[in-house]
């Protein structure tokens, strides 16, 4: 059995200013998987411990507590930082240099033997939309247009694991969905994809799992679709609904709506069986009944607001 | 192959630096200073007088060379340490070591650039102290190499004093301490009686700081000016070289190992 691409296991990290100052745990014991070829949204407010987490991954900073495994390696081993692209939080680079000096900097210091660099530079520039801007010193981008350089320069030694930080922060909508569409060309690759994000919805739409953290804690972890589907909400259609049975179903606290040819009734998971029961007992025919999904916007808000509690 | 392109990156980076500007400025001032005094000790010179005025200009050039030699220790601690602490303020360290790079090959690229950036520094001090003995009308007769090997060798020192500082402090501090110990060692080297230091004190002075032949009577750096003017053996250039390098190398090992345990990131 593959090992998974990240393993955190009972991870914790205090901050304290040196010499004094209050020790701030930002992870509190955190475990979580991320296995091979998944795309996992890792969530959580600011200050949640979303960078701290990633950059014990990375090996940035040391957890004074459980272990940590990228790609079966320790974090920072070089094995493993051969194989990974990484995106940091505010990506920062040297204001200088033009975008392709950056990226053969970058390709360089990958250790990738690649038979012409020009080229693979050229279409990563490419992908990213940044091509035209040769000379055109760093210094001089937009927000968006750094952000774009980043994910190139994540993406130059053809990585097998996929880690970043807010990759659609500082892009417009146009730009957003052409990252979007990126990792989602990227996951058909088979590449495994970690990634933050404060755009609940953008990670809906392209992850395969969400793991969320709150305050140093892991609140919640697990497939998109049980996590979307985790509403407490089910939603009946029938062919048709008598009125004076209406009553009845509003009674048992479900709202009706009508629609041509079927009738849909949204109801308390609770109440399910009563009311499919009502309905067969009217001669009604039920044409479905599923769980009513929620977005993952309104699952975070409920996990996050009972850890707040 | 890493080590290389980081020190490459890293000396371009200096190339750009606001900071190197004014200090390239200030030794276009220092060279102009020389050169008034050089051009001005000749146009006073006489048949009589020439050996007298010999000595003045040499006197001159070497005030010269002293404020060179001191710019070129602040600006090798000054590089040394902001190139580290300038990657880290940024958060430019952390796409560069995401990359199959191990902490002390960063360091030691970083450490390179530093020492790329004072060799040029060195080569333009050696030039300025040629062509002002040379302008002046008396040409300086010394071993070229003693004075691009000691300076060198001097500001890999005060590189790797601040490289090891930076990693445990921010960079004001680290200038302050490395402006102290310039200080220190001016004072013991003006100093007209050490014999009145305690001998307690003396002993971890000598040891704890680079460039501090007067403390003790045995040699332990010569300072560029001995090197320069007087004849030692060969034995003992290459002694006196070893214990600055040896220095230098003691120091760039602590910065590895406290580097190898701190955070990156900026908080």
């Amino acid at each position: 059995m593959a090992t998974p691409a990240i393993e955190f296991c009972d991870v914790a990290k205090t901050y304290q200013r040196r010499f004094a100052g209050p020790r701030i745990p930002a992870l509190s014991g955190i475990s979580f998987e991320v296995a091979r070829g998944e795309v996992c949204a890792f969530l959580g407010s600011n200050g949640a411990g979303k960078t701290t987490s990633m950059s014990v991954l990375m090996g940035f900073i040391y957890a004074e507590q459980g272990q940590c495994r990228v790609l079966g390696y320790l974090p920072g081993d070089v094995r493993a930082k051969e194989r990974i692209g990484f995106l940091p939080e505010n990506f920062a680079f040297y204001h200088h240099l033009d975008a392709e000096k950056l990226l053969k900097f970058h390709l360089r210091l990958s250790g990738r033997q690649v038979a012409n660099p020009g080229a693979l530079i050229a279409g990563l520039l490419t992908e990213v939309k940044l091509e035209g801007y040769k000379g055109l010193t760093i210094g001089k981008y937009s927000r968006g247009m750094v952000q774009r350089l980043g994910i190139a320069q994540a993406l130059l030694g053809d990585p097998e694991l996929l880690v970043l930080d807010e990759p659609t922060s500082g892009l417009d909508p146009a730009g957003r969905k052409d990252v979007r569409d990126l990792i989602l060309a990227l996951k058909a690759e088979g590449k495994t994809i970690f990634l933050s994000s404060h755009i609940l919805s953008e990670a809906e739409k392209i992850c395969d799992r969400a793991i969320i953290i709150d305050r140093g804690r892991l609140v919640c972890a697990g497939g998109m679709q049980e996590m979307l589907a985790q509403g407490d909400r089910v939603e009946i259609v029938v062919d048709r609904l008598p009125e004076a049975l209406e009553q009845a179903v509003k009674g048992l606290g479900a709202s009706v709506e009508r629609e041509a040819g079927r009738v849909r009734i949204a109801a308390d998971t609770a109440q399910k069986r009563a009311l499919a029961e009502m309905l067969w007992a009217a001669d009604c025919d039920v044409l479905s009944l599923t769980p009513m999904k929620t977005s993952l916007e309104e699952t975070f808000l409920k996990l996050v607001g009972e850890g707040t509690k | 192959m890493k080590i290389r392109t980081i020190a490459r990156s890293t000396f371009g980076t200096f190339l750009h630096n606001k900071v190197i500007l004014v200090l390239s400025l200030l030794f276009l001032a220092f060279f102009l200073m020389g050169l008034y005094s050089a051009l001005k000790f000749k146009s006073m010179t006489t048949a009589s007088n020439a050996q007298y005025m010999q000595y003045l200009m040499w006197e001159d050039i070497g005030r010269t060379l002293l404020l060179l030699s001191g710019l070129g220790s602040l600006l090798a601690a000054w590089a040394a340490a902001d190139s580290v602490a300038g990657e880290m303020k940024s958060g430019t360290i952390l796409a560069v070591m995401a990359r199959p790079l191990r902490r002390w090959q960063f360091l030691a690229g970083k450490y390179l650039g530093v020492l790329m950036l004072m060799s040029v520094y060195v080569v333009g001090m050696l030039g300025v102290i040629f062509l002002l003995t040379w302008l002046g009308g008396h040409p300086f007769e010394t071993s070229w190499w003693v004075l691009l090997v000691y300076p060198l060798v001097r500001y890999a020192i005060w590189a790797a004093i601040a490289m090891f500082l930076v990693t445990l402090m921010n960079p004001v501090a680290v200038m302050g301490i490395v402006a102290a110990l310039l200080s220190l060692i001016q004072f013991l080297v003006a100093a007209s009686s050490l014999s009145d230091i305690p001998t307690w004190i003396r002993l971890p002075l000598h040891f704890a700081l680079p460039l501090t032949t007067v403390v003790l009577d045995e040699s332990r750096f010569f300072t560029m000016t001995q090197a320069a003017l007087k004849r030692y053996p060969w034995t003992d250039h290459m002694t006196a070289l070893a214990y600055g390098l040896d220095y230098a190398l003691v120091c760039f090992l602590l910065a590895i190992a406290v580097f190898q345990h701190r955070s990156l990131t900026r908080g």
